[in-house]
């Protein structure tokens, strides 16, 4: 159980921080760092049951259908590595807290490192496959974030970043995915004690591998080391701790985890040993070559780091030790000097050596102390921490003297003079050989100094005590070996292999010292040929090429070839699919056919080759218009009286519209080419063939459905209507019906949104005369009686009949469409009809207005459409309540006259119908010249929302004032900005 | 059953309109499928049973198939909306379907 209240501690930690940036901005490191503190003081009781031999274990269920859960355990792995990750995280915040910049908020630092440490944590104290892998990526994640957050100069990087550690992260996924499917469980235990890694050497092999891969691109091993100098743009502290304590230790942490079953695999030894080696002596010489002290850092943390993975390579138990112990050194003294670095950097304002004060030690004697100790650490200089782990490193690489293990010696050996050679660039190019005699220094808080050397200074006593770490470096060793392990370390272990090799690499460091001056220039003007960065990018490009190679085919901008494509796919299926199964289907029922569907198609042809070629829009209108007629007789004639009708007055609205809208388009279609029209019709022939195929392969083939049956045979029982149709709609499938509603009340609220994104004089048509392309100017009789001024003049005359007709047909129109409603439940009619009726005659209403204007107060039909929609859920959480079923209707008599609440439901649907109509009146009736006479377009669309206003609102509704965002603020404030890198 | 005829003239038409250019042909084209579709609903209820599903009239054993019906009123309605909504996009913005090329004889189309 405390295994899971430290990491609950964490995530309070990442909660809060938030809060605490927000209120103690850079400070908010203290009550972190007090948390991380007492997360690692919850684990200490659990580290004394690790100490004493056991493993403390807690299991939460988490995903029981999968066998997977949320196991977390405590052995010598995870109380070395929790306790870097933990400590070193501590006095990172504590030294953020003096590194970053007073007065601003670092919320993003601040969650982003707690976020960072609880997925480490997560991570080396895993005991199942899928907390691990997720664990896994989340460090990935976090980093990328943590890199990404410091501005413009980092996007690169850390994409980079994510690149390559997802790219090791799906070489984990497939090793775990392998693993869970071969073994069946997902325990990390169960797992390791196996016995398939005896029995089967090749499923070894290939899991070692992609295990290896993966955490050679976690700790920046060649050939993905690229990433890691790279993170470079992200502020120091962030550095410090993805360099020494996370990131790269989780890729050393995993090669430990699996070290038991794979140490002796011949295949892991290989590729650890090489890929370790070379990323030693490569990222000992680019090291070297940096001017920029963070980016000398960095590479020799990926040097540092190949050292390591070569020693876990070499799979011995001392081998093992060896690697521990370097790894706590190098938590210790990196995080230590990296912060260093910062000091320097915000006492000097460069991390250059060829800008550096002269004599910057005699400025910071106590910076330069701590340095020199972390730099010697580093080299390996006795007697220091470094120095007792390189010496174990040396030996263990040596190994039982086989000439193999006398070749990786000297490898090893030429990496620890390169490592000199640069640790002596730090501390020598930083603090000693600046060449600048006239910058300044910054005096800097104490406490940055403090924090920042922490690590090194505690790593200094350590080295006298190491009976102290004795006991944790055995139980770490036990558990990345696979058995009982006591291992002992010692300062002085006599004259052997390794201590030689000590001395030749110091005495080599000593040339290098003397001869820096030439040495280094010279070494700084060698160009490697090519960088990581540009392979990356070259193989990024490569991806992207490859995936425009695959897209081109679909990425047309033109909609007619995806169109093409859907219908013509639909033909294709239609015909192949019928073509294979037409000798099987069942027999199709007599009688389907009546005479007059033959007249219906004869004319339908006719109609609908008149609307495909007619050039005229008008024209085209009138026969797709006949086509909804025709439609309407074939409805009619196949016994649906109710869709009839609705097809009608759908027909006789839609016409209206499509009317409105033509009155702004010019009089012709554009023209086409008759290749292109040809082409496009045998196409659409096909399309149609494929469709009549599907249509009489699969109907009339059957009796009549149970479903149709029992809507006939009860529904009278059940509503006591006699309209199936209607009662289908209103309370079988009210539901449906809702869905209805509310899909035509969003086609007006959508009309208005789109309308009010757009600039009023984009929305009102091209005035006439543009679209006319030769317009002839008519001479006008100029007396203002003639009949002919009045008739092209004066609008109202045209009207007159029309208004006329609305008195009489107003009325009537009222009683039909209260009649249609009210019966509805028993006889053809209903809400959707009424409300079409209505709809009709707010149309004539419309159309019989001499003067273009809206019908109604602006914004009645968006609160007729949310009335709508309110009223049909309300109605269905009155069922809901009532009977305990959403939409169930309930029934009743009053004064002998059946009711029911599908009635109101319907009144839901008649007021969301009739409120999108009268929206579409008023929105598209507008023309050309209506803007000089009243209301445009715009003002219509903006209206219906907002209520009268003098004019169209630009440019969007809704838009505030823009507030100067971060990346800007230093222009309004006057402060200084956020640099990268720092 | 000749209302596969009906059916094929219809979705070959609307294919051949909403493959062309202009976004109000585009439009008619989408009506002319959906009269398909909505007739492809229909006699997807086996068009041999043709009286009308009102259980007050006589004769049950020749009704039509209600549920369908159903279907296809609810998508005429949606039909409908779409019609409007995307009769509202052909006229925003002045676009070439909106001015009109002089007749040069050349080819606008690609």
């Amino acid at each position: 159980m405390p295994l899971v209240l430290a990491v609950m501690t964490l995530g309070l930690a990442t909660a809060l921080a938030p809060v605490a940036a927000r209120l103690l901005g850079r400070n908010a490191g203290y009550p972190l760092a007090a948390l991380y503190l007492l997360a690692a003081g919850i684990l200490v009781p659990p580290a004394g049951a690790v100490l004493s031999g056991n493993t403390p274990s807690t299991t939460l269920p988490w995903v029981p259908s999968l066998g997977v859960d949320l196991a977390l355990r405590f052995d010598g792995l995870g109380l070395v590595f929790a306790t870097i990750a933990l400590l070193i995280g501590a006095v990172v915040l504590l030294y953020s807290t003096k590194y970053l910049a007073a007065g601003e908020r670092h919320t993003s630092f601040f969650v982003l490192m707690a976020a960072f440490t609880v997925s480490m944590l997560c991570l080396v104290m895993a005991d199942d496959l899928v907390v691990l892998f997720i664990c896994w990526e989340l460090t990935s994640l976090a980093s990328f974030f943590l890199i990404a957050r410091s501005g413009r100069e980092a996007e690169g990087p850390s994409m980079r970043t994510l690149l390559l550690t997802f790219i090791g992260g799906l070489f984990l996924l497939t090793a775990v995915a392998s693993i869970w499917a071969r073994l069946g469980t997902t325990d990390l235990g169960a797992i390791l004690a196996a016995d398939i890694w005896q029995t089967d050497p090749t499923f070894r092999t290939v899991i070692a591998l992609l295990v290896a891969l993966a955490a050679c691109t976690k700790s920046a091993q060649f050939p993905f080391h690229s990433w890691l100098p790279d993170a470079m743009a992200a502020i120091t502290p962030v550095s410090a701790y993805l360099h020494a304590a996370a990131v790269v230790k989780a890729g050393i942490f995993l090669l430990l985890r699996f070290s038991p079953i794979f140490h002796d695999d011949l295949a892991w030894q290989v590729l650890l040993v090489t890929a370790g080696l070379i990323t030693t002596v490569i990222g000992g010489w680019f090291a070297l070559q940096q001017t920029d002290l963070k980016r000398l850092m960095a590479y020799s943390t990926v040097s540092q780091l190949g050292l390591i993975v070569a020693t876990i390579g070499i799979g011995t138990e001392a081998a093992l030790t060896a690697a521990i112990i370097h790894t706590i050194a190098h938590a210790m003294f990196k995080a230590g000097l990296f912060m260093m670095v910062g000091v320097v950097d915000h006492a000097t304002h460069t991390r250059d050596v060829g800008r550096m004060p002269t004599g910057l030690y005699r400025k910071l004697p106590v910076s330069f102390t701590l340095t020199l100790l972390g730099a010697a650490s580093m080299a390996g200089i006795p007697p220091l921490l470094g120095f007792v782990s390189k010496e174990a490193m040396f030996d263990a690489l040596l190994g039982e003297g086989h000439w193999t293990g006398w070749a990786a010696l000297v490898v090893a050996a030429a990496g620890a003079v390169l490592t000199l050679s640069y640790c002596l660039k730090l501390v020598l190019g930083a603090f000693v050989d600046g060449p600048d005699d006239e910058r300044p220094v910054e005096a800097q808080d104490p406490w940055l100094v403090i924090w920042a050397g922490l690590p090194i200074a505690a790593s200094v006593p350590l080295v006298f005590m190491l009976a102290v770490i004795d006991a944790p470096l055995a139980a770490a060793t036990t558990a990345a070996f696979g058995e009982a392990s006591a291992p002992h370390l010692a300062l002085w272990h006599g004259v052997n292999a390794a201590l030689l090799a000590t001395l030749a690499v110091l005495v080599a460091g000593i040339v290098v010292a003397v001869l820096r001056r030439r040495v280094l220039p010279a070494v700084e003007a060698l160009e490697f040929p090519v960088s990581g960065v540009e392979v990356l990018g070259a193989w990024n490009r490569g991806m992207q090429r490859l995936g425009h190679l695959i897209d081109r085919p679909v990425a047309a901008d033109h909609a007619t070839r995806h169109v093409a494509s859907i219908l013509g796919s639909l033909g294709a299926l239609g015909i192949l699919g019928v073509a294979s199964v037409a000798r099987s289907l069942p027999p199709q029922q007599d009688g389907l056919g009546r005479p007059i569907d033959w007249i219906v198609a004869g004319l339908m042809l006719a109609a609908v080759l008149a609307v495909c070629v007619a050039r005229s829009r008008i024209a085209a209108t009138v026969a797709l218009s006949t086509v909804g007629v025709l439609a309407t007789v074939q409805i009619l004639s196949l016994g649906a009286p109710d869709v009839a009708m609705t097809q009608l007055l759908v027909e006789s609205l839609n016409i209206i519209v499509i009317m409105l809208v033509l009155q702004k388009l010019p009089m012709r279609f554009p023209r086409r080419s008759t290749r292109g029209n040809v082409l496009t019709a045998l196409g659409s022939i096909g399309v149609g063939a494929g469709v009549a195929a599907l249509v009489w392969a699969s109907v009339g083939r059957r009796e009549r459905s149970d479903l149709a049956r029992y809507f006939l045979d009860e529904t009278y029982a059940e509503a006591g209507g006699h309209n199936v149709v209607n009662i289908i709609l209103v309370e079988f499938r009210a539901f449906d019906t809702l869905g209805e509603l509310s899909v035509l009340g969003m086609a007006g609220v959508a009309i208005v949104a789109i309308y009010s994104t757009i600039q009023a004089k984009r929305l009102e048509p091209v005035p006439l005369r543009e679209r006319i392309a030769a317009r002839r100017d008519l001479p006008l009789n100029p007396d203002r009686d003639s009949t002919a001024y009045r008739a092209m003049q004066i609008a109202w005359p045209n009207n007159v009949g029309l208004q006329m007709m609305l008195r009489v047909a107003g009325p009537v129109l009222v009683i039909v469409s209260a009649l249609l409603f009210w019966r509805g439940h028993n006889s053809p009619g209903g809400g959707f009809n009424a409300a079409l009726v209505a709809a009709a005659l707010v149309g004539l209403i419309y159309l019989s207005t001499s003067r273009d204007r809206q019908i109604g107060p602006p914004r009645v039909p968006l609160y007729l459409i949310g009335g709508g929609i309110i009223t049909a859920v309300v109605t269905g959480l009155i069922g809901f309540v009532a009977r305990g079923s959403f939409l169930a209707p309930i029934h009743g008599y009053l004064a002998g006259v059946h009711l029911t609440t599908s009635m109101i439901f319907d009144v839901g649907v008649y007021l969301a119908v009739l409120g999108l109509m009268m929206l579409t009146f008023n929105l598209l009736g507008t023309s050309a010249i209506t803007p000089e006479h009243g209301e445009g377009t715009r003002e219509r669309a903006d209206e219906a929302v907002e209520g009268e206003l003098p004019g169209p609102l630009e440019p969007i509704r809704g838009q505030a004032k823009r507030r100067v965002g971060p990346r800007t603020r230093h222009i309004t404030a006057g402060t200084r900005p956020k640099e990268p890198g720092r | 059953m000749i209302i596969i005829f009906t059916i094929f003239v219809l979705v070959s038409g609307g294919t051949f309109l909403v493959l062309q250019r202009s976004m109000v042909r585009a439009v008619f084209g989408l009506g002319l499928i959906s009269h398909a579709v909505n007739l492809i609903l229909l006699v997807s209820g086996v068009p041999a049973w043709r009286g009308e599903p009102i259980t007050s009239e006589a004769d049950l054993a020749r009704a039509a198939d209600p549920l369908p019906q159903a279907f296809v009123l609810t998508a005429i309605v949606i039909t409908l909306a779409v019609t409007i909504l995307m009769l509202a996009l052909a006229v925003i913005g002045h676009n070439d379907d909106q001015v009109r090329h002089p007749e040069t004889g050349e080819d606008h189309d690609s």
